[in-house]
């Protein structure tokens, strides 16, 4: 096929980008706003007594405070499917930030004086720490009273429940086979695998500015998904829908956690209480204390045969969701479905849990439990490799499903050759023929998730001024990951003009179609299905029009430009046909898209799978026996666009995937004692700096070309992130022999794995693969 | 200024994207704001406000600097530009342009520090090669890129300029 046009081209917001032009929700600003800021707990559990808020409303430029006693006719909780985080402190605050009470005050200075002013009482409660603590039998609960929740239709062997246990708060499930085959497992072995927990870091905080009276709310947000918010604010604040106007600019980075309530809440009843608008805007350090990834503790049992043939996968997945639910229901539902991975069992066995602690909520971040599960499924290959004196990657290109196999029964088909995709990072690296150095090894690994959102609709409206200006309406926000610019390639595509001239449409939930949220990765492969069908709709009413015009088939007539090529070859132009049939100011042609996976019952989640996201990495590294000190030396990591929209874009979506990763493998972690953060601010959290990039970083896009999105896209943006740091951890074992199962790989942990190494092993040139099995 | 009796403002003068700007400045007020509300500079955001992300990034007499960790008061009688200065109208600078050809940013907020911080870069060691430019943008963090394509695009900021001048 022909490149797409503008596929070789920067993304289209580079130079307001540059300039500094561009708009986030940092930088709205309305006459007379005020300034919100919040007082947050010092407990990690405690029951509010008494709030007293009067000298704060006293203090001259304070014009609302906000707390529990002041919520009337509020919801008493928000989440995706557990309903249990309230706008402010009702009775007890459950993690030390909870947000207790709000001012709104004519300047933040004013508003951080008047939180001085409020006194709070509280009696402390005894508070878990961690998933351990809080599964104990007679642990302090967090909800002694059921919230409201509720739990989605599934499909074949999928289930989940509310509350099974004490500080549970969602549980899913996914059995396939017959658990009979574990009697033809030669070895079963059993590992238990840990992983911690990063801060997203978005460099936009979470921001907004709220305008609300008794008829009409109005916010403008950095949150990537705006029906979803404006749905569940209605809900909370028992307001209509049609009444909530929620506008999203650009968005300044979110890789998951700008959903659902964050700000908007509080800035909204504020605003009402004051009649002023209200811009909320987190610090650095609030912003960790807002949303974190989910820690997780991952047991797996698999069943193999003597050969390498894996057979049956029983696995227990543990996420700390911290205080509240957010979005972890659904966090927990993939990491459980994720556990699989890429490849074939014939029996399966997974559960998941969310379990609650008095620490911050932990809800979506980049790979959305696919990550915690990659760890603890590539990390347990590499282990059952050793014990069975396989090579890791023969082992893996031994057990990978083959492109068009279901995932698992009812499921749609892998639409990405895995094999090829580990062959091509292996090669590149040189694992095969790699020299055997003391202290250097070679790792590889593979991840896959279900991309795209489950069941998701997705819709578009393309329209064309009568001088051939394109609008593209949809709901999809832009944070960084490219998919206006993409979106706006396809329709350019599908209607023979320059992308230039399609002009993406600002998000505003009164104008634009219903969309469940930017998340998934499905921008290209979910919402640019709906765009290529909205832009093919418009298209074919273009050219009935000028069918009829010209008095000529429509099956013989062609779009190119803003003309009609018609079969004698005649170029027509059409703006002179427009004003010349409509008159007046001319026309506006309109074309609608939809697009929406078939709902099966035999598929697990109830639909199946739009794509694979999968993600390959090969590492190398050096590993200094005497301080455990790991330099990464090599990095390849691959994503298979399908087609490429942009190549430069998926590029990006890659290497900023797989960095992230470098930081996940190697230093970035949300480090507490007991119930207090330790380091949750930029001086203290360490991300990836440029420094840390290794002196060899190459990402290979593969068009594979299966995909399902238009002309063969597939998503991209989580893949990059899902097998770095099992692929870091593997070289680690090749390199000294140590098998990690924690993250991060810290000195401490790598010197503690080289000194648990058997006896034999503790020479430091690698041998021959270590074969040991589980008593 | 030596002269002035209110402790709680000080006169100051500077330059501000070429142009003097004269002013009375409270003495608690940082750079950061006085660019983004005094000015409507808005290209300078804040993120950390620690001096640590890189985010708020100006040249101050051609150096980098923090403008959420910096006093208004220190940039008396020097020299302050921020990216809405590096654009001529219709044109980008060498750095802008290579910044949008080679795809060095994504959600972009960084980018105007990234944009400024290379900015600085150049002009202290025109050809910095790898390492330098390397540890040069190691003062500033990117979420999005995986900062090879950041470094990528100072490399070609670097032709870009060294062409420029080698035809001038």
């Amino acid at each position: 096929m022909t490149a797409l046009a503008g596929r070789d081209t920067p993304r289209r917001d580079s130079v307001e980008k540059v300039t500094g032009r561009a708009r986030y929700a940092f930088d709205a600003s309305l006459p007379g706003m005020l300034h919100a800021k919040v007082l947050r707990s010092p407990h990690a559990h405690a029951r509010v007594l008494r709030v007293d808020a009067a000298r704060a409303r006293a203090l001259p430029g304070v014009h609302a405070v906000l707390t529990g006693d002041d919520l009337h006719n509020v919801e008493p909780g928000h989440g995706t499917f557990v309903k249990d985080q309230p706008v402010v402190a009702l009775d007890t605050v459950r993690y030390v930030g909870d947000v207790v009470a709000a001012v709104a005050a004519t300047d933040e200075q004013t508003a951080f004086a008047a939180l001085d002013l409020i006194t709070v009482d509280y009696e402390v409660l005894p508070s878990v720490a961690s998933v351990a603590e809080a599964l104990q039998p007679d642990a302090p609960e967090l909800f002694p009273v059921a919230p409201l929740g509720v739990v989605p239709g599934y499909g074949e062997g999928a289930s989940a429940s509310l509350r099974p246990a004490r500080n549970v708060s969602y549980e899913f499930r996914y059995r396939t086979g017959s658990e009979d085959v574990w009697a033809s497992c030669e070895h079963i072995f059993e590992d238990t695998f840990v992983f911690s927990r990063m801060y997203h870091m978005h460099l936009e905080p979470f921001v907004c500015v709220a305008t609300a009276d008794e008829d009409q709310i109005e916010v403008w947000t950095s949150n990537q998904s705006p029906f979803p918010l404006r749905k569940e604010l209605a809900r909370l604040l028992r307001f209509p829908e049609n009444h909530i106007r929620v506008h999203v600019g650009l968005i300044g980075g979110g890789f998951g956690s700008k959903n659902g309530c964050k700000t908007e809440p509080i800035a909204i009843l504020l605003a009402r209480a004051s009649g002023r608008p209200v811009r909320y805007c987190l610090s650095l350090e609030e912003c960790f204390l807002t949303l974190s990834q989910h820690e997780a503790v991952i047991t797996v049992r698999s069943g193999v045969h003597a050969d390498g043939t894996l057979v049956a996968r029983k696995s227990e997945v543990l996420l700390n969701a911290g205080a509240y639910s957010d979005a972890s229901p659904l966090v927990t539902e993939k990491a459980g479905y994720r556990m699989p991975g890429p490849y074939r069992w014939e029996h399966i066995d997974s559960v998941c849990q969310a379990v609650m602690t008095n620490t911050v909520p932990a809800g979506p971040f980049r790979g959305f439990g696919g990550t915690q599960a990659t760890w603890a499924s590539e990390r347990q290959i590499d282990l059952i490799a050793e014990r069975l004196g396989l090579d890791p990657l023969e082992l893996r290109l031994q057990n990978l499903k083959r492109l068009g196999e279901p995932f698992v029964p009812g499921e749609s088909g892998i639409d990405s050759d895995l094999g090829l995709g580990l062959q091509l990072v292996a090669d590149e690296i040189g694992y095969r023929g790699r020299e055997r150095r003391p202290g250097r090894g070679i790792g590889i690994a593979v991840g896959m998730k279900d991309g795209g959102g489950v069941n998701k609709p997705a819709q578009a409206r393309v329209k064309i001024s009568t001088s051939g200006d394109v609008y593209l309406h949809c709901g999809l926000t832009e944070m960084g990951q490219g998919s206006h610019s993409a979106l706006a390639q396809v329709v350019g595509q599908t209607l023979g003009v320059e992308p230039a001239r399609v002009k993406y449409v600002p998000v505003d939930t009164d104008s634009a179609p219903f969309d469940q949220g930017t998340n998934a990765s499905s921008g290209i492969a979910v919402m640019g299905q709906a765009v290529a069908r909205a832009a093919e709709d418009v298209r074919r009413k273009v050219l009935e029009f000028a069918a009829e015009w010209l008095g000529q088939p429509v099956a013989g007539l062609r779009l190119v430009g803003w003309s009609v090529l018609g079969a004698d070859g005649e170029l027509h132009r059409l703006p002179p046909m427009i004003m010349s049939h409509f008159g007046g100011t001319g026309m506006e042609f309109q074309g609608d898209g939809f697009h929406k996976a078939e709902s099966t019952h035999a598929a697990p989640l109830e639909a199946p799978c739009v794509f694979w996201e999968v993600g390959w990495a090969a590492a190398e590294v050096a590993v200094d026996e005497e301080t455990g000190r790991i330099s990464l030396l090599q990095l390849i990591v691959s994503g298979d666009a399908g087609t490429a929209i942009n190549a430069l874009g998926c590029r990006g979506q890659d290497e900023g995937g797989a960095v992230m990763g470098i930081g996940q493998a190697l230093f970035e972690e949300l480090r507490y004692e007991g119930v207090h953060l330790l380091n949750g601010e930029a001086l203290d959290y360490r991300v990836p700096l440029a420094e840390d990039l290794p002196p060899v970083f190459r990402s290979i896009t593969q068009e594979q070309g299966h995909g399902p999105g238009p002309f063969g896209a597939k998503g991209m943006g989580e893949g990059g992130f899902l097998p770095v740091a099992p692929a870091i951890a593997a070289a680690v074992a090749d390199a000294v022999g140590a098998q990690l199962t924690q993250l991060p790989l810290t000195p401490e942990r790598v010197l503690e794995a080289i000194d648990s190494r058997p006896r034999a092993e503790q020479s430091s040139a690698p041998s021959a693969p270590h074969a040991t099995a589980l008593p | 200024m030596k002269d002035s009796v209110d402790l709680d403002a000080v006169q100051i003068r500077f330059s501000l994207n070429g142009e003097w700007q004269q002013l009375s400045v409270p003495t608690n007020q940082l750079l950061l704001g006085l660019l983004r509300e005094g000015f409507g500079l808005t290209s300078v955001r804040a993120s950390c406000d620690r001096g640590v992300c890189g985010v708020c990034t100006v040249l101050v007499d051609d150096e980098p600097v923090a403008a959420c960790s910096t006093f208004a008061f220190d940039v008396d009688g020097s020299r302050v530009e921020t990216v809405e200065g590096q654009t001529t109208p219709g044109s980008l600078s060498p750095v802008q342009r290579a910044f949008v050809e080679c795809g060095g940013m994504q959600c972009g907020f960084c980018t105007p520090g990234m944009v400024m911080l290379t900015t600085g870069l150049l002009r202290h060691t025109p050809d910095p090669g790898p390492e330098l430019a390397r540890r040069w943008i190691s003062s500033s963090i990117c979420r999005c890129t995986g900062y090879q394509m950041i470094l990528e695009s100072v490399r070609r900021a670097g032709e870009l300029l060294r062409d420029g001048e080698s035809r001038a």
